[in-house]
C-alpha cells in the first residue's frame, strides 16, 4: 500500500504541475497536452504503468479492508474511537472508492477524449454546474484519503523519530491540502468564470 | 520427619564449590530421558524451566494464570541485590551475606546464605545478556542504588518494575525453550494434587481452568515454585490467585512446613479503605530514601495535615532511631505504625494509617527531582487515591507483603520428600525471620538459574528410580481424591443460596482473625484465641459455604473455595507455629518477648532453630520438629537500629 | 479524596463457553463507592449474584496493580475503559457518575477466542514471543553485566518498550485486530539494545511470520493500539519493527 501510494503521491505531484498551467490559459494547458503526446511512448508506458500502481493499489486495499475486518471478528456493541479525529483513518476505504469511481470518470471523459482539444473539453467540462461539484467532492475525498494516507505512508516505511515528527505532522496537513487547492482551483475558476 | 540439611563441609566460601564438584551428574545425552514437573512460572519457576530443558532435561511446566507471563513476580518494584560492588562502595560478597542474614535476624541456614550472596553475580549477568533493560549510567555501565537501608548501593533496578522486567527475561528463556519443543507449558492449569510412589515424589494431578478436567503428569522430580501464603489474610499485596494449595498438599504428604509464622509486613503499602476492597497496594520502600513518617503527637487529631504546625508532629522514626530515621528496616518501620494507630494518633478516615510527607524533600531538592525520582509511583498512588503527594502528604500503612516461611528445604532445595523440589518464595530457605528489601528477586533468579539445576542433577544421578507412569495405581487414587474433594465442597450448594455464606465472607473472616492475632505483634492469649476460634470458621465453611455451578466448568468461585479451604487448615500451623516460637524475632514481635525500650528480644538460647511443622492427619495435632542452626562464620547480635 | 456513591446499570457480555453464543445481561448496581476499582465494583456484582444463586461473572484478573496484564475488558467501546494509561483493575469508580450505563465486551479479535463471558485466550501472543522474542543465551556463561555498555538513553528507550505487559488491548482496540504494537515492542526492545543484535534478522521476520499466521489484522495505521495502551507504548515501536522487518526481508 504505502510503496504504491508513494507512486501516486509523485503522479499527483506531477498531474498538478501539468494541471498549474491552466491558470495561466486554456492554450498554454492544450500546448502541454500536446508536447506530452508527442512522445506517445513515453504516454503509453507511464499511462499502463499508473494504471498498474493504481490497480494494485485499489485491489491490495480492498482486500485489506476485506482481510482486516475478518481479524476483528465480532464487532463491539459500543463503536467509539479512543484516537480524536480519526474520520480520516477509519474511512480510508470509502473515500478511496470515490476516488476510484472519479478516475473512471475523469479518465473516460479527459485520457480518452480527443486530445488534440483537451483544452476544449475542459473548459466544456467545468460549464457544467454538477460536474464541478463531483470534482470539488472527489477532490475533498482526495485530501481526505491524503491526510491519513501520508503520514500512514512514512509511518510503514518505518519514518517516525522524534527529531522528525514534527515536520511530518506539519506535512500531514499541508500535503493534503495542497492538493486540494490546486486541483480544485481548475473547477472553482471555471465555476465562476474566471478560466479562459 | 528427619532434618538433615546436607549442608557441605569446608570453609563457608567454599561449600557450594566443593558441593558442586561431590555432586553426581546426569550425562548430557542422558538427560533427555529424564522427566521434571516445575509447578509455577515467576522468576524461580521460570528461570527453572528454561535452565533445566536447556540443559536437555525433558521439562513440563504448570501455571495458573493464562500465560506463564502473568505471575506474582512481575509486580515486585524496587529491584534486585548483587554484591557486584560496581560503585566501589565496600560490598562484597561477603558483606551481602553478612547483612542478608543479619536482616533475617539469624533464622537462616549460614551455608544457603552465602551460596545466595555468591551467585548475586551471575543472575545480573545473566539477566544483562537476556536484554533486560536495567537502568544506565550516562557512560553506559549498570546503575545501582542504596534500598531499604543497606549502606552499601547494591541495588539493580529498570526503573520501578524490575520483577516485571526479569520476570519477562525468564519468560523469554522459558518461550525459547517452549518453541524448541524442549518444554510443554501447560497454562490454565491448577495444580491440585502431588502423587507419591513408594515415598517419592512421582507426578501431580491438575484442574484445567476452563474445563475442569483431571489430568494426572508422571515425572521423575518435582519441583514447586508456587509462591508465598499471604493471601491468607485475604487482603496482602499479593495477586489474587497466589495461594497455598500446591505447598499444602505436598506438607499433607509428607513434606515438612518451616517457619509459618514468618510472614513480612510491608510498611509503605496504601491503607485499607473500605470492606469491598479486593488487595492492597504496596508503594515502593524506595520512597522512605525522602519521604519523612509523622503522625500527630495529639491522638484523636483530624485536622488536615497542611494545619498541623511543626512542633506537634511526631516523626516518630527520627525520633526512636536517629541514626537510622525513617530507613529502619522493614519489621521495625511496620510494627511503630501500628503502635502509632494503636495509640490513637493514626490518621486518614479509618484512622488506620500514618504520613509519609515530601514536603521537606520538595523544599530541599526541588519539585522536579523528587518527581524523577519518584514521579510514577506518585502517579499510581493518585490513581488510587486521588490524592497528589506534591500536595499533601501521602498516607500509608502496613501490609503482608511476603512470606519467609515455607516448605522445608535442604541445602539441595529439597523437601523432606525425596524428588520433591521446592524454589523461590514457597520454599523457607534464605531469608530467615525477615526478608531484605530487593533480596526476593535475587532468591527467585538464584534458585532457578544456578542451583536446581547442580542438586537435582545430583538426585537424579545417585537415586535409582523405577519407570512410573500415569498408569500407576497412585495417580487414580490421587484424582480420585481430587474429585472427592471437589465434590465435597460443592455439596452444599445444592439446595441454593439460602442461609448460605461465599467464598469472600468466610475469607475475609479468616484474615480478620490472622490479622489481629497473628499479624504484626503476636502473643499468647490472642494466639490461643486465635486457634479456639479457628475449628468454628472451618466448620461455617464446609457446612454453609455456597459456590454456584459446577466443577466441570470454568468456575472461579470454585477454585477460590478449594484455594480457602487450604488456607483455613494451613492456618492452624501458623497459629501454632507463632505460639510455639516464644521470642521475638525479625517479622515476629512476640508482646512478652521485649526489651525495656520495647524492642524486640531475641532468645539464641532457645529458638536459634527452624521450627519444622509435620502433618499427622485430619483433626490430630501437628508435630513440630527442629533443625538448629549454628552459626560458624557470624556471631548473632541483636539487631539495634537506634 | 471524596467518597461519593453512585447507582449504575450493567450490561455485560454474558457467554458460557468457547462454544457457545453470547448475548448482553443488564445488571443494576446500586451504593457503589467511587472509591473502588472497577473489578471491586464486579466483585461486588458477582457477591450479589452469587447470593441470589445466579452465576456469577467470569473475568480474568490477577495482580490488581495494573502490572501483570491479565485483566481487560471493554468498557463503552474503550479497551480499559475510558482513562488514559489504565489497566481495567486500576479504573477508579470515581470516573463514573451515578445513573451512567456501563457495556461491558470481552477483549474480542479472532485471534482472541473467548472462553467464558469477559474471559478470552491470549495464547496467541505467548506464540508470538517463542517465535523469536527472546536472546538466544543459555544460562551460566554470560559475560560481566559492565561488559555490555548501552547508553542510558538507548536504555530508556528500550525500557519504554519492554514496559509492555502483554494484556492484548492494542488488539481488542484495533479496528484490524492487529497485534502490531505487541510485536513492535518486543522487536524494538531488542534490537535496540547490543544483546539484540546477532538475532536482529532473524527475530523480525520470524515474529511478523507468527503474527501473521495467528490470523491477526494488518496495520493501516489507525493509532488505537497506542491510545488505549496501559503502558502508554508508542506507534514508534511499530514504525522500528516495518523497518527491520524491510530490512530484514529485502536486504536479507
Amino acid at each position: 500500500m504505502a510503496i504504491t501510494g508513494c507512486c501516486l503521491v509523485l503522479f499527483l505531484c506531477s498531474h498538478a504541475a501539468g494541471n498549474a498551467t491552466l491558470f495561466y490559459s486554456t492554450q498554454l494547458f492544450q500546448a502541454y497536452a500536446d508536447q506530452l503526446h508527442s512522445h506517445p511512448l513515453i504516454v503509453s508506458v507511464f499511462s499502463k504503468g499508473l494504471f498498474l500502481i493504481f490497480a494494485v493499489h485499489a485491489i491490495t486495499g480492498s482486500l485489506l479492508f476485506l482481510q482486516n475486518r475478518k481479524a476483528r471478528g465480532q464487532g463491539y456493541k459500543i463503536q467509539t474511537r479512543a484516537v480524536k479525529n480519526s474520520q480520516a483513518s477509519s474511512t480510508m476505504i470509502y473515500s478511496g472508492l470515490l476516488i476510484l469511481l472519479f478516475a473512471l470518470i475523469h479518465t473516460a471523459v479527459v485520457s480518452f477524449g480527443d486530445h488534440g482539444k483537451i483544452g476544449i473539453t475542459i473548459s466544456e467540462l467545468f460549464d457544467s454546474f454538477f460536474v464541478s461539484i463531483f470534482y470539488l467532492i472527489a477532490f475533498i475525498g482526495l485530501a481526505l484519503h491524503l491526510s491519513h494516507g501520508f503520514w500512514s505512508m512514512l509511518q510503514t516505511f518505518g519514518v517516525n523519530h522524534p527529531r522528525y515528527n514534527k515536520l511530518i505532522s506539519r506535512l500531514t496537513y499541508v500535503v493534503p491540502v495542497f492538493f486540494l487547492l490546486i486541483f480544485s482551483a481548475i473547477p472553482l475558476l471555471f465555476l465562476f468564470g474566471t478560466g479562459q | 520427619m528427619e532434618l538433615k540439611s546436607n549442608v557441605p563441609a569446608g570453609p563457608l566460601a567454599d561449600k557450594w564449590d566443593n558441593h558442586r564438584f561431590s555432586s553426581k551428574l546426569v550425562n548430557p545425552a542422558n538427560r533427555r530421558k529424564y522427566k521434571a514437573i516445575v509447578v509455577g512460572t515467576g522468576l524461580a519457576g521460570a528461570s527453572a524451566s528454561a535452565t533445566l530443558a536447556e540443559q536437555g532435561y525433558d521439562v513440563s511446566t504448570f501455571c495458573i494464570q493464562d500465560s506463564p507471563r502473568r505471575a506474582h513476580s512481575i509486580a515486585a518494584q524496587g529491584g534486585i541485590n548483587a554484591a557486584k560492588n560496581y560503585q566501589n562502595d565496600g560490598d562484597s560478597i561477603y558483606r551481602l551475606f553478612y547483612d542478608t542474614i543479619k536482616g533475617g535476624d539469624f533464622r537462616s541456614r549460614e551455608a544457603n546464605v552465602y551460596r545466595l550472596a555468591q551467585v548475586s553475580n551471575n543472575i545480573i549477568d545473566q539477566c544483562v545478556a537476556q536484554g533486560v533493560p536495567f537502568a544506565r549510567e550516562y557512560g553506559g555501565t549498570l546503575a545501582n542504588r542504596s534500598f531499604g537501608g543497606a549502606q552499601v548501593s547494591r541495588t539493580f533496578y529498570a526503573r520501578g518494575q524490575t520483577g516485571q522486567q526479569l520476570l519477562l527475561g525468564a519468560y523469554s528463556a522459558l518461550s525459547r525453550q517452549i518453541k524448541a519443543a524442549k518444554v510443554t507449558m501447560h497454562t490454565r492449569q491448577e495444580m491440585m494434587e502431588l502423587v507419591l510412589v513408594d515415598g517419592t515424589a512421582r507426578g501431580i494431578v491438575t484442574r484445567d481452568i476452563i474445563s475442569g478436567k483431571l489430568t494426572s503428569h508422571s515425572a521423575d522430580v518435582v519441583i514447586l515454585a508456587t509462591g508465598g501464603y499471604g493471601n491468607a489474610y485475604f487482603l496482602s499485596t499479593n495477586a489474587m490467585a497466589s495461594n497455598v494449595t500446591a505447598a499444602w498438599r505436598a506438607h499433607k504428604k509428607g513434606a515438612g512446613f518451616a517457619n509459618p509464622c514468618f510472614v513480612q509486613i510491608h510498611p509503605t503499602c496504601i491503607p485499607v479503605h473500605g470492606s469491598y476492597q479486593s488487595k492492597l497496594t504496596l508503594m515502593s520502600e524506595s520512597l522512605r530514601n525522602d519521604g519523612r513518617v509523622w503522625v500527630p503527637k495529639k491522638p484523636g487529631d483530624t485536622r488536615k495535615p497542611a494545619s498541623i504546625p511543626e512542633e506537634e508532629r511526631d516523626y516518630y522514626l527520627e525520633n526512636k532511631y536517629p541514626s537510622f530515621g525513617n530507613l529502619v528496616p522493614r519489621d521495625v518501620a511496620s510494627r511503630n505504625a501500628k503502635e502509632q494507630c494503636d495509640a490513637g494518633k493514626g490518621v486518614g478516615s479509618t484512622q488506620l494509617a500514618v504520613y509519609l510527607d515530601f514536603a521537606e524533600a520538595i523544599r530541599r531538592d526541588g519539585e522536579a527531582t523528587i518527581l524523577k525520582k519518584y514521579g510514577n509511583l506518585f502517579q499510581m498512588y493518585e490513581k488510587i487515591t486521588d490524592s497528589n503527594p506534591l500536595d499533601e502528604p501521602m498516607m500509608i500503612y502496613p501490609a503482608v507483603h511476603y512470606t519467609m516461611g515455607g516448605l522445608w528445604v535442604d541445602y539441595n532445595l529439597m523437601t523432606t520428600i525425596p524428588g520433591l523440589f521446592a524454589i523461590g518464595e514457597c520454599n523457607f530457605s534464605d531469608h530467615g525471620a525477615n526478608r531484605l528489601g530487593a533480596s526476593a528477586l535475587m532468591q527467585g533468579l538464584a534458585d532457578g538459574y544456578f542451583i536446581i539445576g547442580n542438586t537435582i542433577a545430583n538426585y537424579l544421578g545417585s537415586t535409582p528410580l523405577d519407570a512410573v507412569d500415569t498408569e500407576h495405581p497412585q495417580f487414580p487414587q490421587a484424582e480420585k481424591q481430587v474429585q472427592d474433594r471437589i465434590a465435597k465442597l460443592l455439596k452444599n450448594s445444592e439446595g441454593g443460596p439460602e442461609g448460605k455464606i461465599t467464598v469472600d465472607d468466610i475469607h475475609k473472616e479468616l484474615g480478620l482473625l490472622l490479622w489481629d492475632h497473628c499479624g504484626m505483634s503476636r502473643d499468647k492469649e490472642g494466639l490461643e484465641k486465635a486457634l479456639t476460634e479457628l475449628p468454628a470458621i472451618q466448620e461455617k465453611f464446609w457446612k454453609h459455604v455456597y459456590i454456584p455451578g459446577s466443577g466441570e466448568e470454568l468456575n472461579q468461585s470454585l477454585e477460590r473455595a478449594g484455594r480457602l479451604a487450604d488456607f483455613l487448615e494451613f492456618a492452624e500451623i501458623m497459629i501454632r507455629d507463632a505460639l510455639a516460637r516464644e521470642e521475638s524475632c525479625g517479622c515476629h514481635l512476640r508482646e512478652e518477648s521485649q526489651t525495656e525500650e520495647n524492642e524486640a528480644k531475641r532468645d539464641d538460647n532457645n529458638y536459634s532453630h527452624v521450627a519444622v511443622w509435620e502433618y499427622q492427619g485430619e483433626s490430630k495435632e501437628p508435630t513440630l520438629h527442629k533443625e538448629e542452626l549454628s552459626f560458624e562464620n557470624v556471631t548473632p547480635s541483636q539487631r539495634s537500629y537506634k | 479524596m471524596t467518597t461519593k456513591s453512585i447507582d449504575l446499570s450493567l450490561e455485560i457480555w454474558r457467554q458460557k463457553d468457547s462454544k457457545a453464543t453470547g448475548d448482553f445481561e443488564t445488571y443494576t448496581l446500586q451504593n457503589i463507592s467511587t472509591d473502588m476499582s472497577f473489578l471491586e465494583m464486579l466483585d461486588v456484582l458477582n457477591e450479589n449474584l452469587t447470593r441470589e444463586g445466579r452465576d456469577p461473572v467470569a473475568f480474568d484478573h490477577d495482580c490488581r496493580e495494573g502490572i501483570c496484564g491479565m485483566c481487560g475488558a471493554v468498557v463503552n467501546g474503550i479497551a480499559h475503559g475510558p482513562e488514559p494509561e489504565t489497566t481495567l483493575c486500576q479504573l477508579h469508580m470515581r470516573h463514573f457518575n451515578s445513573g451512567d450505563t456501563l457495556v461491558i465486551e470481552p477483549f474480542r479479535s479472532r485471534a482472541f477466542p473467548i472462553m467464558k463471558d469477559l474471559i478470552t485466550d491470549r495464547s496467541a501472543l505467548d506464540r508470538i514471543i517463542q517465535a523469536g522474542g527472546y536472546v538466544s543465551v543459555n544460562t551460566g556463561g554470560a559475560p560481566d553485566g559492565n561488559a555490555i555498555p548501552i547508553p542510558s538513553t538507548t536504555a530508556e528507550l528500550a525500557m519504554d518498550a519492554a514496559s509492555c505487559i502483554g494484556c492484548g488491548a492494542c488488539v481488542a482496540s484495533c479496528p484490524n485486530g492487529a497485534a502490531m504494537l505487541f510485536t513492535g515492542a518486543k522487536i524494538s526492545q531488542l534490537s535496540l539494545l547490543s544483546q539484540g543484535q546477532p538475532e536482529r534478522k532473524e527475530r523480525a521476520m520470524a515474529m511478523v511470520t507468527a503474527m501473521d499466521k495467528e490470523g491477526f489484522g494488518n496495520c493501516t495505521n489507525e493509532r488505537e493500539c497506542e491510545a488505549v495502551c496501559p503502558k502508554g507504548i508508542s506507534i514508534r515501536n511499530i514504525a522500528i519493527m516495518n523497518r527491520e522487518y524491510v530490512k530484514a526481508s529485502v536486504l536479507g
